[in-house]
């Protein structure tokens, strides 16, 4: 490995470093500065009660005092602390239970996503303007304009309502089949579609017009010149797209009923329950910004006349 | 709490389950979905319905709800030998004495004495718990650290509250009365993994997925486990209504208890026998901040006299609120018209009649006003000639002019919005204009605490069947005194009456303060051991709440007798519902 790609790396990582930080301090401050706790509720418990929990917690502490001590504790033990309202269960093993299905949702549905979709990307281009290449735009086309909502109901009520081929719920046994299905059509969809642009780009270019002239058969042509330099865009997409996947949609978990990460952020927003939106905001930032870096860097892999700075 | 209040969405649908053929050997087993994953379901910190109904399952205590063969619902001793009446002590304190059945055991063989219930109760009030239900002890002595429950014995426990108190049996069946053990709960994680769950009930939890399910198996050691015949029910944790519902209309799941507002028409078609409407002894309201403004700009009225007039003109614009409408056309989940706030479902001193049919000025009806359909233009017209006294009248348009642009709050919520807008479009049809304003649910709750708004979205269920549940949170030192009576400008403002020397208390006042009046009465009432006047007082104060305006109930809900016919269900008042004598019913 190059110096240069070295430095680079530390480069990166600092700045990841420093952009979790800047996460970690703004969410910290907006979330004690919304109103409301973690122990209201439509009964209201006695003072007494209220000021034991918050000492409990530490919540009675000068908010900077807190800050500074939840910073401590990550650093010095990755302790994440408990769930102010899952009474009993700390932060990070919540944290891993709902990544354990979110996960493996993802990365199935990342996984088929991105085979299929550049799959049927290069079919496109090399039958370009066939009956082929516009049916696969069009059904694309629909599957990008279609929200994961509308998606996700309609092969609920299909193939569990009234075929009854499928479970409806998450938790059941093969129930994560529909929600694989509906996370994956998105991002299948469009990895299409720019494997398709940039596959014609590409097949537009005088090397592949050299080859072809120098007779070079048309399936080298295409898998070992022109598909892999039309990946480019595609890993640009993919890096983030698998972070967005594999923390979970909100929505698909929602409508499936799966037990992921997503559905606990949203709910532990609504709760207030303040360890465990730092845990998964922290969670969250960190795989994004992971994710990020390393699709950075598969740039280089496939395509080596990139210079990093 | 927020499952406890979903009020609106009180609709509970079961299948007559798909048809056990092989029934001798076949393990018996059912899959159910009430709510999603409970925060606890440790017994002395839950305070949600779902976590309840699960807690029930898992523990018994020293009463529990029956079904008499009509299908009336009553308390019966449970662990306890019998429920005795209790000793009247010289200083008017209550001590009861309980003898526990024999041969108890934990799930894990280990024996259950009468330590394991003082060591519960003590824990459960305890302030450095601080349980969200740590105050229905109040009625023990020496709550909330002090607690007066000693076991002299393995299988006796004394316990003396601070007067004989009527709804004391059915508080026992309450899940923060159940027993658990010292050694188990000194794990603070104990209650979220079955290795460390012990519980005492008709079931032991075997299995919790978090987020997926919860697996309750029979438990050997229940000391009437012949009666149990259900061996194993499955608990899937969602709570989104359209994926219940899809399971539910797959077959996977047999009970739901929760559908889509929208859906509750076409279910009710389309499941006639499966389709049930529960109940809840609950209220759906709005709430007045007393200390808003109302009077119209320029109006000459001040202090005492500007009081008295908020109060009027409040109870004046409950007056205009077709609570017919609300019911069949918004509810449409068996909801019943309101006209007191003590909810249906809450009995009187006789414990036959309800409470709401004898409360309220007239003979005539039900409450504080009439709420027959009939009833509803004469209230309309009252309403306006109140409001006439205060504010500018244009004949011709039919409507008020100078009336002040006020906020409805709300939860960010569809039902609590429909209702907000039909509120809404009633105050303009008379020239009143209302704004919706909605937060989301912890903002929500701060607001309307703080008394930082006009007007606001409500709801309150009771616990047990007794007025007080509905009456003393509106004490001036109230956590859930929303309406902030006896706080700010309302603390010094002497409007109020009330006169219990009939009831044989020292308080008569006239034009008192609101801690002179209320705060005064539901002190003595909670020291009242004679049942006759304790109820009479709790109508007095009822009646004192009501001339407020401040609360003008929007909707009850309905009573228990839709479940008389479901063969092994029982559903309890608080809304848990019992599900381990359910039997599978072949499908014809």
């Amino acid at each position: 490995m190059s110096s240069k790609l070295m430095f680079y790396i530390l480069k990166r990582v600092l700045l990841a470093i420093l952009t979790i930080w800047i996460v970690i301090t703004v969410t910290f401050f907006i979330m004690h500065a919304v109103p409301g706790g973690p122990f209201v509720g439509e009964k209201a418990i006695s003072k007494e009660a209220q000021a034991a929990l918050e000492a409990k917690y530490g919540l009675d502490k000068p908010l900077f005092e807190q800050y500074t001590t939840y910073l401590r504790d990550i650093l010095t033990k990755f302790d994440f602390g408990p769930s102010l309202k899952q009474r009993g269960r700390q932060v990070i093993d919540i944290i891993m239970d709902g990544m354990k299905t979110s996960a493996k949702l993802g990365l199935i549905a990342a996984g088929l996503a991105a085979v299929f979709g550049i799959v049927l990307g290069a079919v496109a281009a090399i039958r370009r303007n066939t009956i082929l290449d516009k049916t696969i735009m069009v059904i694309t086309t629909a599957f990008v304009s279609m929200p994961s909502f509308i998606m996700g109901s309609f092969l609920l009520i299909i193939f569990s309502v009234s075929l009854k081929w499928l479970p409806a719920n998450g938790a059941m046994k093969g129930g994560l089949v529909l929600p694989v299905i509906t996370l994956m059509l998105y991002p299948m969809s469009y990895i299409t579609r720019l494997t398709r642009s940039s596959m014609l780009d590409v097949l537009g270019q005088d090397y592949i017009r050299t080859a072809r002239a120098k007779g070079v058969s048309k399936w080298r042509i295409i898998f070992g010149h022109a598909l892999k330099n039309s990946l480019i865009p595609v890993i640009t997409y993919f890096g983030p797209m698998l972070a967005f996947i594999v923390t979970g949609s909100m929505v698909v978990e929602q409508i499936f009923a799966v037990p992921g990460i997503g559905r606990q952020f949203v709910s532990s927003i609504t709760n207030r329950d303040y360890t465990m939106i730092m845990g998964t905001t922290i969670f969250l930032a960190s795989l994004i910004v992971i994710m990020n870096l390393v699709s950075d860097l598969l740039y280089k892999a496939v395509d080596p006349r990139i210079e990093f700075e | 709490m927020k499952k406890l209040f979903a009020l609106m969405l009180a609709v509970m649908m079961m299948l007559s389950c798909v048809a056990v053929t092989n029934a001798e050997a076949a393990k018996t087993s059912l899959n159910v979905c009430i709510a999603s994953e409970p925060d606890t379901i440790d017994p002395a910190l839950n305070s949600a319905v779902d976590g309840a109904t699960l807690i029930i399952h898992l523990f018994s205590g020293l009463s529990k709800w029956s079904q008499d063969a009509n299908g009336g619902l009553q308390i019966v001793p449970d662990l306890a030998t019998e429920l005795p009446l209790p000793v009247i002590n010289e200083d008017g304190t209550a001590t009861y004495t309980y003898t526990l059945v024999d041969g108890l055991k934990w799930s894990d063989g280990k024996d259950l004495t009468a330590k394991d219930f003082e060591f519960a109760w003590k824990r459960a009030a305890s302030s450095a718990l601080g349980a969200d239900y740590g105050y229905m002890f109040e009625v023990v002595k020496g709550y909330p650290d002090e607690l007066a429950v000693e076991a002299t014995d393995d299988k006796t426990l004394v316990v003396t509250l601070n007067n004989d108190v009527s709804y004391w049996n059915e508080l026992l069946s309450f899940p923060t009365f159940l027993p658990v053990r010292e050694d188990v709960v000194s794990n603070e994680a104990w209650a979220t993994d079955p290795a460390t769950y012990v519980s005492n009930g008709a079931y032991t939890m075997t299995a919790w997925e978090h987020n997926s399910y919860i697996t309750l198996t029979k438990n050997p050691n229940y000391f009437k486990a012949d009666e149990i015949t259900m061996d194993e029910i499955n608990f899937y944790l969602s709570d989104d209504e359209n994926n219940m519902l899809a399971n539910y209309q797959n077959g996977d799941w047999a009970m739901i208890d929760n559908v889509p507002n929208a859906e509750i028409d076409a279910l009710k078609a389309q499941y006639p026998t499966e389709f049930f409407v529960g109940s809840q002894m609950g209220t759906y309201y709005v709430s007045w901040n007393v200390n808003a403004e109302i009077l119209p700009e320029g109006c000459e009225l001040t202090g005492d006299d500007a009081e008295k007039a908020r109060a009027e003109i409040r109870f004046a614009l409950g007056l205009l609120f077709d609570r017919n409408y609300i019911v069949t056309e918004i509810g449409k989940a068996g909801q019943q018209p309101a006209s007191s706030f003590v909810a249906l479902g809450l009995t009187d001193a006789d414990g036959a009649k309800q409470f709401y049919e004898v409360a309220g000025p007239s003979d005539e009806y039900a409450g504080y006003w009439n709420v027959s359909a009939d009833a509803y233009e004469a209230n309309w017209d009252t309403a306006i000639e109140t409001l006439k006294k205060y504010y500018t009248y244009d004949e011709a348009a039919g409507k008020f002019t100078n009336f002040p642009t006020i906020e409805y709050l709300y939860n960010t919520n569809d039902g609590h919005k429909l209702i907000g807008e039909y509120l809404q479009s009633v105050f303009a049809g008379v020239g009143i204009n209302m704004n919706l304003v909605n937060q989301e649910w912890n903002t929500f709750l701060n607001t309307r605490k703080n008394g930082d708004y006009t007007v606001a979205r409500n709801g309150w269920l009771a616990d047990y069947n007794d007025p007080i549940s509905f009456l003393d949170m509106w004490v001036s030192n109230s956590g859930n005194n929303d309406s902030q009576f006896g706080k700010g400008a309302n603390a010094e403002a002497k409007i109020y009456s009330i006169d219990l020397t009939p009831y044989g208390v020292d308080v008569k006042v006239e034009n008192g303060t609101w801690a002179e009046t209320y705060d005064a009465a539901i002190a003595a009432i909670k020291a009242c051991g004679d049942k006759e006047a304790r109820y009479g007082m709790m109508h007095a104060a009822e009646d004192l709440l009501m001339s407020t305006g401040a609360n003008p109930a929007v909707l009850l809900h309905g009573h228990l007798h839709d479940l008389r016919e479901r063969a092994g269900l029982l559903r309890e008042p608080a809304g848990l519902q019992v599900l381990h004598v359910l039997h599978r019913r072949p499908v014809s």
